[in-house]
């Protein structure tokens, strides 16, 4: 795949050409935060973004959407999003979180409705260039992402340096002049930084050890202690880029005969989750969902998807949660110091 | 399959639940395909006393209320209590916060306290006087959220109703936290359903929708803190929808 540098000027325009012709998805401040939305104008973009509000998952798992709609004893109709789109501005983190999502949902059952929204996304990603408040990608080995977008954007002063990752990428970037040499240098030294820097919370350890550390941890005095001023509000959930679990409910239309099956998101912090036939709960205390949840990261998922950390180190869970116990490095090198490693 | 009959009934209340009946325009023949209203006040002039389904809008506030309550209860199949006033006791529980109620009606009706009419006793929910079937919550209630819960009393099943925080809809949504933005919001102890419609347009949560099954008020005390807060700043936010209830601040 071919490796090309634009002008800041140049990518100005190649934005707006864009957004002449696809329906473009961009990073953009909201209030004195980011997020992404509609790009109407390539001034709008805001690449030097720290994290977004949301991850990007919403584009392809919709907080809510519909399945398909039925009749009760007759036929069902499946639903599908068909247009196409461009996400613009994924930083690493976010887009091995997607690299991940993409394993998932083709597991088991594959997932329609998911993955053609995803086969339908062209994704732009972007290296970071300010560092959020709580990121700890380098800890999660996140900070740079080598696979899964369409093209990658690196900002080194004055251009962009901008490889292809896909046959889409390459076409998008066709009529670009190729990097040289001296951008191509400029890049890995933003690479290296970012390799180091996006560290405000530090893991003590190599992430891949996460798995055998929480092999011994399951009935350690941290869960209980912890959850105590837990809300189970589900915002560690609802911002996390791995997040996927989801709850499906159908309600019929007025004729009492046709009518539609939803999907939304759901939390495994939330009380109810694991709420079965019978009223049956089996996470039915704080600590067990608080558990759960940093299990689900650097153990039962990476189990399903050779070994990788399901946590990313966006930190925007470390953001979300009011009462500050949501951040997984405090919670897993607290284990680290009293278990030890190995 | 014959038609479900439904009656509704208010109580202590503004009558803004029942006003978003009526708000729902033309899905209200929607809904009046699917069951007969029998008695409502506020739309119809007739009366009924044979119906499956009470709907109750308002809270307790006279023994008579009391005993007229009692009374639809044995009439009815399902009950329902309807909007904040009903499923919660609401604003007309902030009353409950002053031991003596001759001086509250003193101080609302100034010389004509004394009349007859205006007798009254510490305000009760529906759900202190008679057993109700389910809630509908909110102040005023969603539109929403009532026709679907409607839509499956008459199929027979059982309507989901949120036991989450706000929070969930908030962030859903793609709102940044308010507390961030020096607001007391009460989302985090609040049940959800109302698709966090007052964070979502910038204010906090005024908790009409009352409080979680688990609600967790201690952490809500640890972040009282974190923010520099006093504690007062919590308790004059719970008492608005949640006076003298659990687990409301006092003291």
């Amino acid at each position: 795949m071919s490796v090309k540098k634009l002008t800041k000027d140049d990518f100005a325009k190649f934005v707006e050409a864009l957004i002449a012709k696809e329906n473009v998805i961009g990073v953009q401040a909201k209030g004195d935060r980011f997020d992404y939305a509609p790009l109407e104008a390539a001034a709008d973009l805001r690449l030097d973004y720290d994290v977004t509000l949301q991850p990007p998952k919403k584009f392809f798992l919709p907080p809510r959407e519909t399945l398909m709609t039925f009749e009760i004893g007759g036929a069902y109709t499946s639903e599908h999003d068909d247009e196409t789109f461009v996400l613009l501005g994924v930083h690493p983190y976010d887009m091995i979180a997607i690299n991940q999502m993409d394993e998932l949902f083709q597991q088991d059952n594959y997932d329609t409705h998911y993955m053609k929204r995803r086969n339908n996304a062209t994704i732009i990603a972007c290296d970071v260039m300010t560092p959020s408040a709580n990121v700890f990608a380098s800890s999660m080995k996140t900070a740079v992402v080598k696979s899964g977008y369409d093209v990658l954007l690196t900002d080194i002063g004055d251009d962009y340096v901008a490889e292809a990752g896909t046959e889409k990428g390459e076409a998008l970037l066709a009529g670009v002049a190729e990097a040289d040499a001296a951008a191509l240098e400029s890049r890995q030294a933003v690479w290296a930084k970012n390799e180091k820097s996006l560290n405000k919370h530090e893991l003590e350890c190599d992430a891949h050890y996460l798995p055998k550390l929480l092999d011994r941890a399951y009935d350690h005095a941290v869960w209980e202690e912890i959850a105590k001023t837990c809300f189970s509000c589900g915002s560690c959930n609802q911002v996390c880029p791995t997040c996927y679990c989801f709850n499906v409910q159908d309600d019929v239309n007025w004729d009492l005969k046709t009518g539609q099956r939803d999907r939304a998101w759901d939390g495994c912090l939330l009380d109810g989750f694991t709420k079965v036939a019978g009223d049956h709960e089996f996470r039915n205390q704080r600590a067990d969902r608080f558990r759960h949840r940093l299990y689900r990261k650097a153990k039962y998922v990476p189990a399903k998807i050779g070994g990788q950390i399901a946590c990313v180190g966006c930190g925007r869970c470390v953001g979300a949660c009011l009462p500050d116990i949501a951040n997984p490095i405090s919670v897993y090198n607290r284990l680290i110091d009293d278990l030890g490693i190995g | 399959m014959s038609k479900p009959k439904i009656a509704i009934f208010d109580f202590a209340c503004c009558e803004g639940c029942q006003l978003q009946f009526v708000n729902l325009e033309e899905e209200l023949l929607d809904l009046l395909s699917v069951a007969d209203v029998v008695e409502w006040r506020e739309a119809m002039s007739e009366q009924n006393d044979e119906y499956d389904i009470a709907i109750i809008e308002g809270s307790i506030t006279r023994l008579e209320d009391e005993e007229r309550l009692m009374l639809i209860r044995s009439r009815a199949k399902v009950l329902i209590a309807l909007g904040a006033c009903a499923t919660i006791g609401g604003v007309n529980k902030l009353k409950n916060n002053f031991d003596d109620l001759d001086e509250v009606k003193k101080c609302v009706y100034g010389k004509d306290a004394k009349k007859p009419h205006l007798a009254t006793q510490p305000t009760k929910s529906v759900g202190e006087v008679v057993d109700v079937d389910f809630c509908i919550h909110g102040c005023p209630i969603d539109r929403k959220e009532f026709t679907y819960i409607v839509r499956c009393l008459v199929m027979g099943k059982t309507p989901e109703i949120p036991d989450y925080p706000i929070c969930v809809e908030c962030k859903a949504n793609g709102n940044p936290c308010l507390w961030d933005y020096e607001q007391v919001c009460l989302g985090p102890i609040i049940r959800a359903g109302c698709g966090a419609r007052c964070p979502s347009n910038g204010f906090r949560c005024f908790g009409c929708r009352g409080y979680v099954d688990n609600p967790n008020v201690e952490a809500a005390k640890d972040v009282i803190d974190k923010y520099d807060l006093n504690l007062d700043d919590l308790k004059t936010k719970m008492i608005l929808f949640g006076s003298r209830q659990e687990p409301t601040i006092y003291g």
